[in-house]
């Protein structure tokens, strides 16, 4: 027993004494690693950070010139200006504020801008660069050359910087660039080192930033003991960024900027006494002005308002080619380039009527009666009607225990499908709608291209809503009810679209053979056979055709003063109720919409296309608040449909 | 045992190391990521988090449970493993599963997994059996099927670290001097098979090591790098977030395998002593547990739990320095990265549940 016990102890000894020579050998070979830092630490680290200092300093980055954009008839819309730009290098500063304070001495620099600079220095590592002034004048060059014995750590550097010639004109097309943001430096840390370079941050310069950046150079320099630079050497060059030709035509481009601005309006001069009154007065007039707005209106009840909102887009309807497009208020890209100031980026993000917002591609309206077509479409193809069935208008159709109005009170009497979409019956839409069915009508306008996403190349764009029964089973959690149907056979109730959306419903209608896409980059129209077949019966589009035509040509067609000389055109009005009549108001009688606040008053909308025999243009044009589709819309579309057409003949 | 003494058991040391150097881990991420507080921190304290309540759930079983699944949780590590090639996901090589919130690495926890194993062998042999190079059979096959599978992934860094830990269990079991002087020469005869049978960018790994100028961009240029950014360190270091190597992306991995360089750069000597400090109070923590234990199992495990954090922390330091060549393995608590990290926090429930049952003589028995 003694003898077991003793062999135990012996045991339990030996495995004590085992684990003490484990931890012994441990230690040592921990103290092979001390070693070993302390010799790449404590003696060889003047070498290691000459090392270090030659990887920070002896490389850098170049970046390339980019790529331009131009019109279809190569005018340019975004090109680059070389600029010298002036860059510090804290670490080689011993007084930043000191320094900034006598570059302010020389040239000015606003105390915003050396606040900021101070900022940037203290969050990143101090050998990367900031950039003080991006884009010096000649003037300002020479000052500074001069004085440059004073200006330690600082560096000259030939730079690019991005303009837009056409200012307010495209900025929703082109979009614009702007300094590299933090969430683009985590996806891609080599954009740090690229000091000056510009990003898309919106529109096509967003959707072809890799193509237009290009590929930055490199280069080496030597730098002398005081940090100067005394010699580059290009290892590789910059390669510039590809160029982009764009469908627009610059010209119809400006013409339907300033078509749709002025509206049913008068311009009048700014330089009077009256409209500087005026500006002073009212906040939007101000808001206008100070986003660089130079036209004031005097409108029929002669107010001075701003010009008309909305949004406009002109398309070819063989090759889907986006002639013009333009979303009111516009701002001018080329303020994003430099460093903008609190006071400009105030006045545009906090402008009432969102200038940024991109409405061609992100305004989401009911498309109103120009939802018709959809409607009438899919109760042709549904055999629910045929171009002779009528129905009587009374002036209201009543549904369940609710009525539904028409807009014309008086009713219209027996009308037929081209005499409702002519005269914009919602009677017959009422009706029609009920018995076809809202998940034929939504599969109709997917196929016309409403509530589809058109690609066309503008990152903002919105889907839009066109309902079925699924839909309001999964986004409203309850069944679809009758009464939602009939409503939507005039465009409303859930139902939201873009303008880019119904220019495509109307290039689509007047092709009739293909699903047209809009496309902004012109070679992507060289092949226009890559477009998908229109599944649509061509009776049903015959019909819908015509019916768009006796909108103009019928005696009692909603557009019926509009049609263009020489040429014919085929279209359908929209006026979209954004106040709800209350009862009462309609007893009373509905206020005229120039009575009302702006806010308040209706959408006017208009899709066309021309010519009537062989469609060249399908448009389509939205002024918020502008009233009815008639009155206002139809004109604008009519002036420059022909603007275009007359341009195109010569 | 009162409330008061196991409480005073507990090696609480070692839970403050940890908890420290999971900080300086989350601040090494925070500089990595160019001074952004970015997902991957965040990640990091959760998977620290989940770390802890994993430990603590370890700690609070009966250390008789640990002992008798200790056999089944291996033949299930083995079974994934042999499973790898099928479910496992990555380029080339097959060594992770992917869980959704974090790739797993299986073959980290099967380390743990063998050393439990061999600690209950090896504590139920008789003392006759224990110097009888017969009995010591089973063990070495366990390390060898296990390490096998992991080599085949193929994994080197850690199917050699395997190895290592678990012949170190041996080792302390008591196994006969003369039989631990035959294993080294074997080893040392062995190497020119070992070599014949590794794959060629294992091969060039080597060559690399040994001679770095011949390869300036490949791995070669990482250990360049990372000698450049711990030398230009210094006593003090460039201060944080001053790490020029690191912030201008010279450095390679410098969230993961290079974390240590990117603490070196910016900490200088005294920063990275002072890690290799912490990781050595924690080895010594759990040898302190092994020590004062009563029973064979305990004093087994805890040598190799410690040998386990020993390999992590050298592997990985020998590698930045240029000891070692580039293998690829982490450095636990501070690399970002979920496995290594998650096993630190079974080694931490082991010990901890460990030191509360040191004074059991008999576990074998119950």
């Amino acid at each position: 027993m003694a003898k077991k016990r003793k062999e135990i102890q012996d045991v339990a000894n030996q495995i004590s004494r085992r684990m003490l020579f484990v931890g012994g050998l441990q230690i040592s070979f921990g103290l092979i690693l001390v070693g070993r830092l302390y010799q790449l630490q404590i003696l060889h680290s003047d070498a290691y950070l000459k090392l270090s200092d030659q990887n920070q300093f002896d490389h850098r980055l170049v970046i390339a010139p980019r790529g331009r954009i131009f019109d279809s008839k190569n005018r340019l819309l975004a090109g680059n200006a070389e600029v010298f730009e002036l860059v510090v290098i804290p670490a080689r500063v011993k007084n930043l504020e000191k320094l900034l304070a006598n570059i302010d001495r020389i040239i000015g620099l606003s105390d915003e801008a050396a606040s900021e600079i101070i900022d940037t220095a203290s969050k990143q590592p101090n050998f990367l660069e900031i950039s003080i002034k991006s884009d010096l004048t000649q003037r300002e060059l020479s000052k500074l050359a001069i004085r440059s014995a004073i200006l330690e750590g600082v560096l000259f550097q030939k730079n690019f910087n991005r303009i837009y010639p056409q200012g307010k004109l495209l900025s929703h097309v082109t979009g614009y660039v702007s300094g590299v943001t933090a969430q683009e430096v985590e996806k891609n840390q080599t954009l740090r080192r690229l000091v000056g370079l510009k990003t898309g941050k919106s529109g096509l310069e967003k959707t072809l930033e890799n193509s237009l950046r290009g590929n930055f150079g490199k280069e080496r320099i030597e730098v002398n003991s005081k940090g100067k630079p005394v010699r580059f050497i290009s290892d590789n060059l910059p390669q510039r960024g590809e160029d982009h030709q764009l469908t627009i035509d610059i010209d119809v481009q400006s013409y339907a900027v300033n078509r749709l601005k002025q509206g049913n309006s008068e311009v009048v001069e700014l330089a009077t006494s009256a409209v500087q009154e005026a500006i002073t007065r009212n906040d939007e007039l101000q808001a206008h002005i100070n986003i660089g707005e130079t036209m004031i209106l005097k409108d029929a009840k002669s107010r001075y308002v701003p010009p008309e909102s909305g949004a406009v887009v002109l398309m070819e309807i063989k090759t889907g080619a986006v002639i013009a497009m333009a979303s009111l208020p516009s701002y001018d890209p080329n303020l994003f380039v430099g460093r903008l100031s609190n006071r400009t980026w105030q006045n545009i993000n906090q402008h009432p009527r969102v200038p940024l917002m991109n409405r061609v591609v992100s305004g989401l309206y009911s498309p109103g009666s120009t939802f018709k077509m959809v409607v009438y479409a899919a109760a042709l193809e549904a055999g629910i009607v045929s171009a002779d069935t009528t129905y009587f208008c009374k002036g209201f159709f009543e549904f369940g225990d609710r009525n539904f109005y028409c807009w014309q009170e008086k009713g219209h009497g027996r009308v037929d499908g081209r005499q409702a979409i002519a005269q914009s019956c919602d009677v017959y839409f009422y009706q029609i709608a009920l018995k076809t069915g809202i998940d034929r009508i939504q599969n109709m306008a997917n196929r016309m291209g409403l509530g589809v996403i058109t690609d066309v190349g503008i990152p903002e764009e919105k889907l839009g809503i066109i309902p079925n029964r699924a839909w309001k089973q999964t986004n409203r959690g309850s069944i679809w009810t009758p009464g939602e149907t009939v409503i939507a056979g005039i465009g409303q109730g859930f139902v939201l679209t873009t303008p880019i959306q119904l220019a495509v419903m109307a290039a689509r209608i007047a092709n009739g053979k293909k699903a047209i896409t809009p496309k902004l980059l012109s070679k992507e129209v060289e092949n226009t056979d890559d477009f998908a077949p229109l599944e649509i019966n061509e009776y049903v589009l015959r019909e819908i055709q015509r019916s768009m035509r006796s909108v103009i040509s019928d005696s009692r067609g909603t557009a019926r003063n509009y049609d263009i000389d020489g040429y014919k055109m085929a279209g359908k009005t929209g006026t979209v109720q954004v106040k709800k009549i209350t009862k009462a108001e309609r007893e009373a009688g509905v206020i005229d919409n120039i009575d009302r606040r702006w806010k308040d008053r209706d959408h006017a909308l208009f899709v066309a296309y021309a010519p009537y025999d062989k469609p060249k243009y399908a448009i389509s044009i939205i002024v918020e608040h502008g009233g009815s589709g008639s009155s206002m819309a139809a004109p604008i579309a009519r002036d420059i449909l022909k603007f275009a057409l007359e341009r195109q003949s010569t | 045992m009162s409330w008061t003494s196991r409480l005073l058991a507990v090696p609480w040391g070692m839970v403050c190391a940890i908890l420290f150097l999971v900080l300086i881990g989350c601040l090494a991420l925070y500089s990595a990521s160019d001074g952004v507080w970015t997902a991957s921190v965040q990640q990091h304290l959760m998977r620290s988090g989940l770390g802890f309540l994993i430990a603590i759930f370890i700690a609070f079983l009966p250390i008789n449970f640990l002992f008798r699944i200790s056999f089944f949780v291996w033949l299930c590590f083995v079974a994934i493993l042999m499973a790898m090639p099928f479910i496992g996901v990555g380029a080339g090589a097959t060594r992770w599963i992917d869980l959704g919130f974090m790739n797993f690495q299986p073959s980290e926890p099967a380390k743990i997994a063998v050393i439990v194993l061999l600690a209950r062998y090896l504590s139920q042999r008789s003392f006759d059996q224990i110097y009888k190079l017969i009995f010591h059979v089973p063990a070495l096959l366990i390390i060898a099927i296990t390490a096998s599978l992991i080599f085949v992934q193929p994994d080197l860094g850690t199917g050699l670290m395997l190895i290592v830990g678990g012949l170190a269990v041996i080792f302390v079991s008591g196994l006969p001097k003369r039989y631990v002087c035959m294993g080294i020469g074997l080893l040392a005869a062995a190497i020119p098979i070992i070599w014949s049978q590794l794959y060629d960018y294992q091969k060039a790994r080597l060559l690399t090591f040994l001679n770095p100028e011949s390869d300036v961009l490949g791995a070669g240029w990482q250990i360049t790098q990372s000698k450049i950014a711990l030398g230009s360190g210094g006593m003090f270091g460039k201060g944080f977030l001053q790490g020029s190597q690191s912030q201008l992306d010279y450095l390679p991995e410098k969230k993961t395998d290079f974390v240590f360089t990117l603490i070196g750069e910016e900490f200088g000597f005294v920063g990275n002593v002072s890690i290799i400090l912490i990781y050595f109070l924690i080895i010594f923590s759990i040898t302190g547990v092994g020590l004062k234990a009563k029973n064979r199992f305990t004093q087994l495990v805890s040598s190799g739990l410690a040998m386990t954090i020993f390999l992590y922390m050298f592997v990985n330091i020998a590698m930045v320095t240029g000891v070692l060549p580039v293998v690829g393995a982490p450095l636990p608590l501070l690399s970002y990265g979920g496995t290594a990290l998650l096993t630190m926090f079974v080694i931490l429930g082991i010990t901890i549940n460990m030191s509360q049952n040191s004074h059991k003589e008999d576990l074998e028995v119950s």
